[in-house]
């Protein structure tokens, strides 16, 4: 773990404090310490006072009085929160708002990490479909009005074209955009191109995923019609190589369902869970009883991802998995084109379809930030630890009459929506829907106050 | 023989127009395919403001009476306490998103593709602002407007390159009014519908002027973004005398004065000028945007009196998360302002098509394409930003509950148009 400047200030502080306070302790020093020690006192006060502004450093923001859900470093209470540099830099119980540049009252509200997606299809360009096409859409566009800092690509492109991608859109966006690299050497292409076998390569695809190691944090296996298991075992092979996670989005018609997840190592990713759809098996039986292999593989560690798109997810599907505990790992949207106006509508949306089928908040938010974070394995993501990036999410929980819509078109009456008040991203204010971090007011008749 | 049975047919079919036309008894075996039931419609278009169901038969609107039985009908949908208008024309965006690394707008990245931000607050027609130039429109359709579920219509960039850099837009010699109106005219008359003037810094009113050519050759308005200019052109001279009725100013409510004269004058007043240029027909467009609607010159206007004929987004990358968000936050602060909902209303969907000379869009009349927003009317406490970071506080809020473009259900927040899950058979089984 690295020890930011922070930590190390105040590690030093503390230290000073210590000497200062403590005279008995400093003469017993003096006598006891070599000359080296003792001739580096002054020096040591020296560069305490050199620090000093440094620990009145200002805060840019403070988010005051908000309820602080932080499942990582298990906080789920009242807390304030200081903003500088980019950075968290203090989470605790009243922060004087002195100190604050900006304070936001986020009473009444809830705090939460930025959001993580971990399954959508940013690729966007000129051409038709979804690598460089029409059919991705720009991740900011949709983001931070839900709550999202960070979104993950899943594998619209491959080691081909993964530069365009990144020059094209990841480097362009405010939103953190990491990406799963496609086994398909140009990604999402559409029928037929992209069943090539011959342009899935493990090697080159490692290689890609090694050369990016702060963008790509997987591999996808995605489109293949064939009943041959080389495009699986070459993008597994590719992932176990490059040390990350494969993710299996599985159109993948002719290949059986209980020799996928076999193949899964833990922490391997299976995404679209609770669906029924033409290219593939079903996790629960005809009786609506989770199959034992998934059961299975559940408990060996493979995780699902709920990857809801615009035909991949059925409440019939995932209301009795979710009783049977076939709980969702993460609630990745499967953002594109064609799901942002379906049922889908945002990841927040999907999160309060749990939250209206029964989760709890504290868990939905657990599987919505650090748990995806780990899913990942980008651990520095994904909680408000003191040091980590400013990437924050203030939410309202909304009560009354709502209904939310599956791919099959059906409706689950709800009580309660997850609506976002505040988006933070690397310290920067990026989305504020009610403007509760302005800086000055007016009214209705022009009266400033 | 023959003869006689098509006179046969011809009187069933006239009788059966007449019967369709006076809307009094649906059209014998006509079935509705959506009924939308118990809303209260607003169709500034028609005079209608009073509880009424609409129905829809294909892409069109078939009826819009009180109480349409529901027995003929595929689909019927609860709009009880809500409110149904027509889509809304957003008469202010930047949509022709594209991969140019060197340009901004104009197949760039500063632009979007509308699908995102349209629907979910009701808009079923945007308008480009002038994002492509004659040069590249043809782009511009093939990439974003051929393939939008949202209908894009567009002002043409007087400039032929259209919104490629800020450079690149002061190239007078790239200012052709003759290829911009063979471009409207003779090649695409039924989307393009106006010329653009924008971002222009000379020292006059050249580029006006050359859109306004252009805006009579090809007989449509001119939409002026005036830019900025040091020391400020004046809008008056402007309003008077370089542009016509009819002709569009943008950006109403921007404060900027040092770049560009204000409509408020810093005592707080709005320059007497102002209501001259509205009554001689200018027409004002908010055009809100990331940077150009200020409370300080938006306030004022609507106590005095001057409000924007339409109201409209100037949406694109750089207003898409700020205080602007959408077409729906958007009314609402006019409506937090104190404006009627139905004069709201009016202000995005009659008034915009009347400017842009499409009174085919924007109404729910009978026969007209079924372009439809179901919004429901939120009451709480919100706020709502300016560009500066000012906040008002409102006490209203419309949302956007069901948006249908051509007859098609392409919006729907808490499924209202959808059955109950657990009343389906089991998509599972």
């Amino acid at each position: 773990m690295k020890v930011t400047f922070t930590q190390v200030t105040e590690i030093k502080i503390q230290e000073a404090i210590f000497i200062m306070s403590e005279p008995a302790v400093k003469r017993t020093m003096k006598s006891n310490t070599p000359a080296y020690f003792r001739k580096a006192v002054p020096a040591f006060l020296f560069i305490f006072c050199l620090i000093l502004p440094a620990l009145s450093q200002q805060a840019d923001i403070l988010l005051k009085g908000g309820h602080v859900i932080d499942p990582k470093n298990g906080i789920d209470s009242q807390m304030d929160i200081e903003i500088a540099g980019g950075k968290i830099i203090r989470v605790a119980p009243d922060i004087s708002s002195q100190d604050a540049k900006r304070t936001v009252d986020v009473k009444g509200l809830y705090v939460t990490p930025g959001l993580i997606d971990i399954h959508t299809h940013v690729f966007v360009g000129s051409g038709q479909g979804f690598a460089d096409g029409f059919s991705s859409v720009s991740p900011d566009d949709f983001t931070f009005k839900a709550g999202i800092t960070t979104v993950a690509d899943a594998g619209t492109s491959g080691w081909r074209n993964f530069p365009v991608f990144r020059k094209q859109v990841i480097d362009r966006s405010q939103t953190r955009v990491l990406a799963f690299l496609n086994i398909a050497g140009n990604g999402m292409t559409g029928f037929p191109s992209e069943e090539d076998i011959n342009d899935m390569d493990t090697r080159m695809t490692s290689l890609v995923a090694e050369q990016y190691p702060d963008i790509i944090v997987g591999i996808k296996i995605g489109h293949y019609r064939g009943n041959e298991w080389t495009p699986f075992d070459r993008a597994s092979e590719a992932a176990l190589i490059a040390g990350v996670p494969l993710l299996v989005e599985c159109h993948l018609p002719f290949l059986p369902l209980e020799e996928i997840l076999k193949r899964m190592r833990p922490g391997d990713i299976y995404t679209h869970s609770f669906c029924v759809a033409s290219d593939r098996e079903c996790l629960l039986d005809e009786k609506g009883k989770i199959k034992p292999f998934v059961a299975e593989a559940k408990k060996r560690g493979v995780r699902f991802d709920v990857g809801h798109g615009g035909g991949m997810f059925h409440f019939d599907v995932a209301i009795p998995a979710l009783k049977q505990g076939l709980i969702p790992d993460s609630f990745g949207s499967d953002l594109h084109r064609s799901s942002m106006n379906s049922g889908m509508k945002n990841m927040l949306d999907i999160m309060s379809k749990y939250f209206n089928m029964g989760m709890t908040f504290e868990d939905i938010i657990f599987r919505a930030t650090w748990n995806p974070a780990q899913s990942l394995r980008r651990d520095d993501l994904g909680h408000l630890s003191e040091g980590s990036v400013a990437d924050i999410a203030v939410f309202s929980i909304r009560k009354g009459t709502f209904g939310f819509v599956d791919t099959g078109g059906t409706r689950l009456n709800g009580d309660r929506r997850i609506e976002t008040e505040l988006t933070i991203r690397g310290g920067k204010i990026v989305y504020d829907q009610n403007g509760i971090s302005a800086t000055g007011r007016i009214d209705s008749q022009g009266n400033r106050f | 023989m023959k003869k006689c049975c098509s006179s046969f047919l011809r009187i069933v079919l006239s009788l059966q127009a007449l019967l369709c036309f006076q809307g009094t008894i649906p059209s014998y075996g006509q079935a509705i395919d959506i009924l939308l039931k118990g809303g209260h419609v607003i169709d500034p278009a028609s005079n209608i403001d009073a509880p009424m169901d609409v129905a829809i038969v294909k892409d069109k609107i078939f009826r819009v009476a009180p109480d349409i039985p529901a027995e003929n009908s595929a689909k019927v949908i609860d709009v009880r306490g809500m409110y149904v208008t027509p889509g809304l024309i957003d008469m202010h965006v930047h949509a022709f998103h594209g991969t140019d690394m060197g340009s901004y707008i104009a197949d760039g990245w500063d632009a979007l593709p509308p699908d995102g931000f349209t629907f979910r607050a009701g808009v079923t027609t945007v308008v480009d602002a002038g994002s492509a130039g004659w040069r590249n429109f043809r782009k511009f359709k093939e990439q974003t407007i051929d393939r939008s579920q949202t209908r894009i219509l567009a002002f043409l960039n007087i400039v032929g390159s259209g919104m490629y850099g800020r450079f690149e837009e002061q190239d007078v010699n790239d200012m052709n009014p003759v290829m911009v109106a063979y471009m409207i005219n003779r090649l695409f008359p039924g989307i393009i519908v106006g010329v653009k003037s924008a971002h222009y810094w000379g020292p006059d009113f050249t580029q006006v002027d050359r859109a306004v050519e252009a805006g009579r050759l090809a007989n449509v308005p001119v939409m002026v973004d005036l830019g900025e200019h040091h020391p400020p052109l004046p809008i008056e001279e402007l309003f008077m005398k370089h542009l016509r009725p009819g002709d569009i100013w943008t950006h109403t409510y921007a404060n900027a004065p040092q770049d560009r004269e204000v409509p408020v004058d810093e005592n707080g007043k709005v320059k007497p000028f102002i209501f001259e240029a509205q009554k001689r027909g200018i027409i004002f467009d908010v055009g809100h945007g990331g940077g150009a609607f200020h409370w300080k010159q938006a306030i004022p206007s609507v106590q005095q009196g001057f409000i924007a004929d339409v109201i409209s987004s100037d949406l694109h990358t750089g207003s898409m998360n700020s205080g602007m968000k959408d077409m729906a936050n958007l009314l609402s602060k006019f409506l937090n302002m104190g404006l009627p909902l139905q004069d709201v209303i009016k202000r995005a969907t009659l008034n915009p098509a009347k400017a842009i000379k499409r009174t085919d869009l924007g109404t729910l009349g009978e026969g007209s394409v079924a372009d439809i927003a179901v919004f429901s009317l939120r009451e709480g406490s919100f706020g709502f930003l300016d560009v500066r970071g000012t906040k008002m506080q409102g006490t209203q809020k419309l949302e956007a509950e069901l948006t249908i473009r051509s007859g098609k259900i392409v919006w729907d927040l808490n499924g209202i148009g959808s059955p109950a899950w657990d009343a389906m058979p089991s998509a599972s089984k």
